[in-house]
């Protein structure tokens, strides 16, 4: 900022840094002070180009660059018309197309090239679209209003936290105050010990600070000073989750296996009594599962035992 | 679990007479249903198959079984073959050759033996391991694998006796003295195949065919294993000592009781069975052609040919398929 001097009174610029440079539909810049004795005399005109100017088209620079300047307040402009999303066009190579064209009269415009025609250009679609453009600048309107709402909404309920906090303060400080002057009183005026009196005065004063923590935190608010409600996060659709009625609790019982042969022998056993020694260690893809050689062990041998002892009677088989 | 499954329950006999008694009632209420068939009355045995020679073309078709499974391609584990053969013999437990003929139930009883052991096997490998028209093969095992599972009465696991004799073996190696127990196993091998063609699954638990071919193997290595029974095994309860001797003998006779049967004499049986066989299932037959085609249309509108379907066939070959050699 400070390295660009203004075209008219040049040494104002660096004299005053804070000096904020305005600019023009042109693309030229006049600092704050050049632009109100420009409008101070009457005339309404560029001094470099001498385009017809008003007031209130001078903003505030953002940009370095004049050009640049300029060339987003054309295309802040034909954005206001060519207000299309994505999602009116059939295919991805509409939309690349209607996006070039864009471009195409933005470029136009900030090089001055066939100015006229691209303005035809511009009224023609404009007429083209009306519909369209009126429907995607209410949507707009729509979008911009919620986000407006919500933030509304937070700054009121910070402002209300901060004044509940403030009010908590001095609250407390009246409070010492307070006590502290009773205090004194008593030692002033009572007969009794002081010491003792010290310490009564303690004690209250930690009774009262755990009854502060029992207080309910202050209730939230849940209005707008107007009176229309908000905070309403919770979904009011939503209905509390039922409470189920618990059955009687579930008691573990070992299983005991039921086998007509001679008892198998435990996990522990399968490895101490050398029983595995005789069946191959689980691959690493076993192990990763779960599986162990212990396992596959104590199944062969569970197997081998089971019903020895029984005998059969007559089986059903047929149809059951 | 064994104890707990629906095998033992209601798939375990008592005896042969009872398994015996179940199949001669198949054989009588079809004869009896199909009485009319017969070109003569008074000699339905002549046209229709007694239940010894269903017994003799069941025992053959065993042997075919097992000879499908070990040329099977991709190699099939001894599980699959044992559990094959528990439908096999239960099926026919409650039906009869001549409403299903055993060709295709065998292969029907492979396929779903697969799918239940968790052996992959698509429908199109399948099939290319069976000789003969592929596509039929598909159509039938395919319509005769929902009747099989019925007829099992849905009970699909099957305990085999193959890991409780790998438990025995890993038992006999910590336990007892026995030099070298790996010994046995050929001769367990080759008695498992033998058990697998006699009735003994429906009558005697796993564990009990485990040990019975354990000690057929020592007897035959000349080796004792009586002190690891009496001793390991039975010595909290020496009073079922009896009953699990009873049953080991047992399960050993029938082994050696077993005999193949002679091929000319299946071959008889095998033509009385052509003529005698129900119509309704059998898919070379018109009749059964006439079946489906009034299953798959409305009554209204009856192809004029019905060049549709693939079962009607016309190959001059009269079996379904291939399978023995």
């Amino acid at each position: 900022m400070e390295e660009q001097a203004c075209p008219r009174c040049k040494t104002t610029k660096y004299r005053n840094p804070s000096l904020k440079l305005m600019v023009n539909v042109c693309g030229h810049t006049l600092c704050e002070s050049c632009v109100d004795m420009l409008f101070l005399k009457g005339s309404g005109a560029c001094p470099e180009c001498m385009v017809p100017l008003r007031r209130n088209n001078f903003r505030v620079q953002l940009f370095e660059d004049p050009m640049v300047e300029k060339e987003v307040d054309i295309r802040r402009r034909i954005l206001r018309d060519y207000n299309k999303r994505e999602e009116d066009f059939a295919t991805l190579e509409e939309y690349n197309d209607y996006l070039e064209e864009i471009e195409d009269i933005v470029y136009n415009l900030c090089n001055n090239i066939e100015i006229i025609e691209t303005n035809k250009r511009i009224e023609a679609y404009k007429r083209d679209n009306r519909e369209i453009i009126q429907r995607n600048k209410a949507r707009v309107g729509r979008d911009e209003y919620a986000l407006e709402e919500l933030l509304e909404l937070e700054r009121v309920q910070e402002e209300s936290r901060k004044k509940e906090l403030d009010e908590l303060e001095t609250e407390h400080k009246k409070k010492k105050a307070r006590d502290k002057q009773a205090l004194i009183e008593e030692l002033m005026y009572s007969g009794k010990d002081a010491a003792q009196i010290v310490s009564e005065f303690a004690e209250k004063a930690e009774k009262q600070r755990e009854e502060e923590k029992q207080l309910p935190p202050p209730k939230a608010a849940t209005e707008f000073s107007t009176g229309i409600k908000f905070g309403q996060s919770a979904d009011p659709t939503l209905l509390p989750v039922p409470k189920s009625d618990e059955g009687p609790l579930f008691v573990y019982e070992p299983f005991i296996p039921y086998t007509e042969g001679p008892v198998p022998p435990q996990a522990i056993d399968v490895d101490t009594m050398g029983y595995i020694q005789h069946i191959r260690v689980e691959t690493p893809q076993e192990n990763a599962g779960g599986f162990t050689s212990t396992m596959a062990c104590q199944r062969a041998l569970e197997e081998a035992l089971q019903c020895l002892y029984f005998t059969p009677t007559a089986g059903l088989g047929v149809g059951l | 679990m064994y104890p707990l499954s629906s095998q033992r329950r209601s798939w375990t006999f008592a005896n042969e007479e009872q398994l015996r008694v179940f199949r001669v009632e198949q054989n009588t209420k079809y004869i009896e249903e199909h009485a009319a068939e017969a070109p003569s009355p008074d000699n339905l045995n002549d046209y229709f198959l007694t239940p010894d020679e269903e017994r003799l073309l069941l025992k053959q078709y065993e042997i075919y079984l097992i000879d499908f499974c070990r040329r099977f391609e991709p190699p099939m584990p001894k599980c699959v073959i044992g559990t094959a053969f528990h439908y096999f013999k239960r099926f026919y437990l409650n039906n009869t050759p001549m409403d299903y003929h055993p060709k295709e139930i065998l292969a029907t009883c492979v396929f779903v033996a697969c799918k239940v052991e968790e052996f992959n096997v698509s429908i199109n490998q399948f099939v290319n391991n069976i000789k003969g028209d592929r596509n039929k093969a598909t159509d039938i095992v395919l319509s005769n694998e929902l009747l099989l599972i019925g007829q099992l009465n849905y009970y699909l696991t099957v305990h085999n006796p193959f890991r409780p004799i790998e438990g025995f073996i890993i038992d006999i190696k910590t336990r007892s003295k026995m030099i070298n127990p790996e010994r046995l196993r050929p001769h367990i091998d080759s008695f498992m195949d033998s058990i697998f063609f006699t009735d003994a699954c429906m009558l005697h638990t796993p564990s009990q065919i485990g040990l019975a071919s354990i000690l057929h193997a020592a007897s035959k290595e000349q080796e004792n294993l009586d002190t690891y029974v009496t001793e390991a095994l039975f010595v909290s309860a020496p009073e079922k000592l009896r009953g699990l001797i009873e049953a080991v003998r047992k399960i050993r006779m029938l082994v050696k009781n077993y005999e193949p049967p002679e091929r000319e004499a299946v071959k008889v049986i095998e033509k009385k069975l052509d003529k005698c066989r129900n119509q309704n299932n059998n898919p070379d037959s018109e009749l059964y052609k006439e079946r489906l085609r009034r299953l798959y249309t409305d009554e209204d509108d009856m192809p004029a040919d019905d060049a549709s379907f693939h079962i009607a066939d016309v190959s001059s070959d009269t079996s379904a398929m291939n399978i023995s050699q």
